[in-house]
């Protein structure tokens, strides 16, 4: 079962990528679809099971690698919490999977793009089932192949291909501190096996290394190399430019990847190694700064942005944020709790927003939308649902977890607990305004585009319905559900090893004004955003005028990608060209391979020349050879 | 001992020698005594008294040489059936058919030549 | 005398087919088909009694192991050259009988050479040979290219001829014989002497190799010849002249290893390097294959000279996988006719794969092989070499080899780039010939699917090289 679950989507890929043209269109999407819609039912039995009685399950595959005293194992292991990130990826894959069946009904690729789809749930399924860092970086490398794939799966238009470029690049920097984070791990521990690594992290904790001759904890190194890799992952402020920009890929991809599944990687990746940042204070610290950081900082970039998905986008790098800080907090599972729920809500917005701009013909500012709610009633309900689970309303999903990770933050001793919490709250207020932002412009109002009638605004097909509609129940749901089970009395069963806890999680009693304080900003924020941005545009551009500076900055998304510009990319394109033009065209192609072929075409001429047609030449020849070797012969 | 090998050659060296010196002896001796008073007439090709139609240098049929080569293959094998017949009692049976095989090797180049037609002059 | 039936039943039945081509009219086809049988019965002849070892007439005349594995190379060769040029001679209007019962001549000689054990028989057997191919070689009467190839054939032959037996004489001179035992116990007279005769005998054999700086006639004789007659000479003479050599070496003048092998290395080198860099120059397809086969033998050549067993059974792994590999190139050039006009020119090729695939695939992989790429049979044949050359630490031989390897890759792929990346031109007559199809299966079947089992064609070798002397 678990074996079926890894291998279909390969087996999709493979079949949808190479043999396509012998199955044809049809056949290779409904496929790949059927394959992981299978996956996603046995993935919730799986954490049903896992729910029933907590148990690690193991299958082993075959050697990895066998080097020396480098022993690994390709193997698939099931704990609690991969059974929830399995229920994660597969069920938000298998209904993107559908979802894209209506979306892509235009496009000439479709069986490119569904084995693209496959072959990232298979990479990202490999990486949440590893047992060893080597097996989970192989997943992680792979999901950043696919993610490039499909981020540039439009290749001819140059702002995808320069996203998917700036998509992989940008992960190579994060996966460099991983590789880094391994190689310590490796020369620390002497094993790559999470199993191996763990029980030992104990003993290591005091230890210490020398880096430019001052003394280090080693684990917080390697602790803080990890949290690289995952920032680049997870889209954390400084490492984070490329998630705006991948929302040039196809929108179902954005559902699947860059809010459900790939940039929880890092923050899996943290929760996971649990028992190695419980023993590094300093390095949950800097995750908590990070996360909130990032939470504060995309939120103030969501509120001016004017393209429907580059939105939603800042909002799923200040969601990450979230989960990181609650993980910075020490709440793990909150920040996992978070991700479960967050995955359903922002999968339906995306999806939801993907159904608008298919309505819309491709058009994405909501400058140009508007007054279509009657037009679009289900994509306009179910955006509203997953924007009420967005913002935490009572009792949707939402609500749950992110009052889960604030009251974490009120209640941690962490160094940065204050910090956290009272941007917490901010955060929480400003997800909700622009959220309402969001649906106010492209629902209410004036219809505002001027290239098409509104007659020709159209709701999307059923196909692309039923699994937003199925997202919603998620959005809806899930936190209520789950809540009790991840985050109550019996999640320490629930979660058994895989989450360690230095110290005993403690059930405090939460005072009553933090349990009324944010519904009630988030509530509020549901007129005010709605005075803002449709009853009075006057207020807005007041406000836009006066703070002309701020507003620029927030629009320029605080000068990262042109800090980025200035200090990296144009160096680097300077020492590339000098390495090009000078390196290798001027010295080693010049002497190397083009002088070497030149000079053999040129003895060539020489030697073809040499061989006359005429008789007397070559019996000369053969006289003169003679004679050389007898003088060969008489020298030796 | 190399010496005392090459002494056995040394008659034929002199043989060389002298064969040799005498031819170029001649020559030289012809181009010393003989009297030349060369003119305008004697350097000219002569022939009947009329100018050289065409090339000395020319063309004649390739038969010439077939037969020529012919008659040589034939005449090396009476060169080679002397020194058998005079040894004939000392080499034996093997001796004998030995020829024969050549000869019988040799009577079918013989009869290939001539069914296909190389010793017909037209 | 069981061991002499092959050498027997060649001359009878070739003194027997010149009559009956004589007085039966177009008998041709009748003598080719009687050869044919002949020479597979042969092999099978031989091969029953490949074991056997033994000399005749006075020690003169040796049939073992090595001569049975290289008569049974070259009666392979010559029969697939005959499968193939069966429909080129017909095309061409080359149907006399006589170019069948002089290739039957040649191979008598082929057999003599790689027996002989004796200066004499050598000498005897390499001019019954030669003057069969300075026969073929011009066959063609029509054309003044063949006649050409032919006379320039003829006229530096008898100058290595001449050569070779001067070395012969020198040898005679000083040891007082012409037998090979008697040659490798005399070695105490002289040295020096013997080395002079040594030099011209390995001229001599060179030039019939075909190895540089005696190679000058190749590419001329290659490209003049009719394409049939160009196949045979790839071949079978140089087997022969390879097991001449061979014999020689090791059995007269194995004393004198550290002499030859200067000698071969510097032939091997010579060879190896000229044929990579002028190859890259041509234009004719036939005068490639001439390159081409004066690089091989200067693999062929390094091989022999490191001198030791495992060299030897490498040496003659190559001689035999470079069989195959002419045959199924010749197959391929052979097949490259419209309407009965044949091609030579390696631009005439351009995209052939569009309407032979199968031909084109086939000499695409057969260029691949001659160039050495991994996973066909010239790999293995080139990696036996080099890796005997390296246990013996000749490092410089290897690495020039290598060397040469990669330069004439790049012509060899200039082939498969032409097939494969140009503009077809027209299309050329489908490929009827059976004997073309089996001969190209055959050779295609062997050198894709060697690697399979490599052991099978190197345990005989080796158990040939073991057994030698």
């Amino acid at each position: 079962m678990v074996y079926a679950i890894l291998f279909l989507p390969l087996l999709g890929s493979i079949l949808a990528g190479l043999f396509n043209k012998q199955i044809g269109d049809k056949t290779s999407q409904i496929l790949t679809s059927t394959f992981i819609v299978i996956g996603a039912c046995l993935s919730i039995l799986i954490l049903l099971r896992t729910i029933e009685h907590a148990e690690v399950l193991q299958y082993p595959i075959f050697d990895f690698v066998n080097s020396g005293s480098l022993k690994l194992h390709w193997s698939i292991y099931v704990d609690s919490l991969t059974a929830v990130m399995l229920v994660v990826v597969n069920s938000v894959s298998a209904l993107v999977h559908i979802y894209s069946i209506g979306y892509m009904s235009h496009d000439p690729h479709k069986p490119r793009f569904f084995a693209y789809l496959s072959l990232f749930t298979f990479a990202m399924l490999s990486l949440i089932t590893a047992d060893n860092f080597l097996q989970m970086f192989f997943g992680w490398e792979g999901v950043g192949v696919a993610s490039y794939l499909l981020i540039g799966f439009w290749f001819h238009k140059e702002s995808a291909n320069n996203a998917s470029i700036k998509a992989f690049i940008v992960n190579r920097v994060g996966d460099f501190g991983l590789l880094i984070a391994m190689f310590l791990i490796f020369s620390t521990f002497g094993t790559l096996n999470f199993h191996d690594v763990f029980i030992h992290a104990a003993e290591f904790s005091k230890k210490t290394i020398h880096i430019f001759g001052e003394e280090f904890n080693l684990i917080t190194v390697i602790c803080l190399f990890l949290f690289m890799g995952a920032m680049g992952k997870s889209a954390q402020i400084i490492l984070h430019t490329w998630l705006p920009d991948a929302m040039e890929g196809p929108t179902p991809v954005s559902a699947l990847i860059h809010a459900a599944t790939m940039v929880t990687a890092g923050v899996f990746l943290v929760v996971r190694c649990s028992p190695l940042f419980e023993y590094s204070k300093d390095a949950l610290n800097v995750v908590a700064f990070v996360g909130a950081t990032t939470a504060i900082f995309a939120a103030t970039i969501a509120i001016v942005q004017t393209d429907i998905k580059r939105i939603i986008a800042y909002s799923t790098c200040s969601q990450l944020g979230y989960m990181f800080f609650a993980a910075g907090m020490g709440a793990y599972n909150v920040a996992i709790f978070h991700l479960f729920t967050h995955a359903f809500f922002k999968a339906l917005l995306f999806l939801g927003a993907g159904s608008v701009i298919h309505g819309f013909h491709d058009e994405q500012d909501i400058n140009h939308m508007g007054g279509v709610w009657k037009k679009l009633p289900f994509t306009y309900v179910l955006m509203i649902i997953g924007t009420l689970a967005l913002t935490g309303f009572p009792l949707f999903a939402g609500f749950y977890s992110k009052d889960a990770i604030i009251e974490s933050a009120f209640f941690s001793k962490s160094f940065f607990s204050g910090y956290a919490f009272v941007i917490g709250i901010l955060t929480a207020f400003i997800t909700a305004i622009y959220s309402w932002r969001l649906i106010y412009k492209t629902f209410h109002g004036k219809y505002n585009n001027t290239h098409m009638d509104i007659s020709k605004v159209h709701e999307s097909g059923l196909v692309m319905l039923i699994p937003l509609i199925l997202l919603s129940l998620g959005a809806v749901f899930s936190g209520y559900l789950f809540h009790n089970i991840y985050l109550g009395e019996e999640s320490t069963k629930f979660w058994g090893t895989s989450i360690f806890f230095l110290e005993k999680m403690k059930e405090q009693e939460v005072p009553e004004w933090l349990t009324i304080l944010t519904p009630t900003l988030v509530i509020s924020s549901i007129p005010i955003s709605y005075y803002l941005f449709l009853g009075n545009n006057n207020v807005v551009k007041t406000i836009v005028d006066m703070n002309k500076p701020v507003h620029n900055f927030l629009v320029k998304k605080w000068y990262f990608d042109e800090l980025y510009e200035y200090l990296f990319v144009n160096n680097a394109k300077r020492i590339g060209v000098f390495f090009w033009q000078k390196g290798d065209v001027g010295t080693i192609d010049a002497y190397g391979p083009d002088g070497i072929s030149n000079s053999v075409k040129k003895i060539a001429g020489q030697a073809s020349k040499f061989q006359s047609g005429y008789l007397y030449h070559y019996a000369f020849v053969i006289l003169i050879g003679v004679a050389l070797i007898v003088t060969v012969l008489m020298i030796l | 001992m190399l010496l005392e090998y090459l002494q056995n050659y040394l008659s034929i060296l002199i043989f060389l020698v002298i064969a040799i010196g005498l031819g170029f002896a001649f020559i030289i001796v012809n181009f010393i005594c003989a009297p030349s008073h060369p003119d305008s007439e004697k350097l000219s090709p002569y022939e009947c008294g009329f100018e050289p139609f065409s090339d000395s240098r020319m063309k004649f049929d390739v038969r010439f040489y077939l037969v020529a080569i012919l008659f040589i293959i034939f005449d090396l094998e009476v060169a080679f059936l002397f020194p058998w017949a005079v040894t004939l009692s000392k080499i034996g049976a093997l001796g004998f058919w030995s020829m024969m095989i050549f000869l019988s090797v040799l009577t079918v180049g013989f009869i290939y030549e001539w069914k296909s037609g190389a010793l017909d002059w037209e | 005398m069981n061991l002499l039936i092959p050498e027997f039943a060649l001359i009878i039945s070739s003194l027997g087919l010149l009559m009956l081509g004589v007085f039966k009219k177009n008998s041709q086809k009748l003598i080719n088909n009687f050869i044919l049988v002949l020479l597979v019965i042969l092999i099978g002849i031989i091969g029953v009694n490949y074991k056997d070892n033994q000399n005749f007439f006075n020690n003169t005349y040796s049939v073992d192991l090595l001569s049975n594995f290289m008569k049974i190379t070259v009666l392979i060769a010559v029969i697939f050259t005959n499968l193939i040029s069966s429909q080129y001679l017909r095309n061409q209007s080359l149907t006399r009988f006589e170019y069948s019962i002089l290739i039957l001549f040649s191979v008598v000689g082929m057999f003599t050479m790689i027996s002989a054990n004796n200066l004499i028989i050598f000498y005897l057997g390499l001019e019954l040979q030669s003057l069969c191919l300075y026969i073929l070689a011009s066959i063609n009467t029509t054309s003044v290219k063949s006649s050409e190839a032919g006379l320039k054939y003829f006229v530096l032959g008898s100058l290595s001829s001449g050569l070779l037996l001067y070395g012969c004489s020198l040898v005679y001179g000083f040891t007082g014989s012409t037998d090979y035992y008697v040659i490798a116990n005399s070695f105490l007279t002289s040295g020096d002497a013997l080395k002079f005769g040594l030099v011209f005998i390995l001229c001599g054999i060179a030039f019939k190799i075909s190895a540089v700086p005696f190679h000058m006639w190749a590419p001329d004789v290659y490209e003049g010849s009719p394409t049939s007659v160009t196949t045979f000479f790839a071949m079978a003479p140089k087997i022969a002249a390879l097991a001449a050599l061979i014999r020689f070496l090791h059995i007269p003048y194995a004393n004198f290893y550290a002499d030859w092998k200067a000698i071969i290395i510097v032939i091997s080198i010579a060879s190896m390097i000229l044929s990579a860099v002028a190859a890259i120059g041509q234009n004719n397809i036939k005068r490639l294959m001439a390159f081409s086969s004066i690089g091989h033998i200067g693999f062929i050549l390094a091989g022999l000279a490191v001198g030791t067993k495992q060299s030897l059974s490498a040496v003659l792994v190559y001689v035999f996988i470079y069989v195959l590999m002419n045959i199924g190139t010749f197959a391929c050039i052979m097949c490259i006719h419209r309407k009965g006009a044949y091609f030579e020119k390696i631009s005439d090729l351009s995209g052939l794969s569009k309407n032979h695939p199968v031909v084109a695939f086939s000499l695409s992989m057969l260029m691949f092989s001659l160039a050495g790429i991994p996973p066909l049979a010239g790999f293995f044949a080139k990696f036996y070499i080099i890796s005997s050359i390296i246990e013996q630490k000749i490092y410089y031989l290897a690495v020039i080899g290598l060397i040469s390897a990669v330069i004439s890759a790049f012509y060899y792929l200039r082939v498969i780039k032409v097939i494969y990346f140009d503009q077809p031109v027209d299309n050329y007559d489908p490929v009827e010939n059976i004997g073309i199809k089996f001969s190209l299966a055959v050779a295609i079947i062997f050198i894709l699917f060697y690697f399979i089992q490599p052991s099978l064609l190197s345990n005989i070798a080796d158990n040939v090289a073991l057994n030698f002397k």
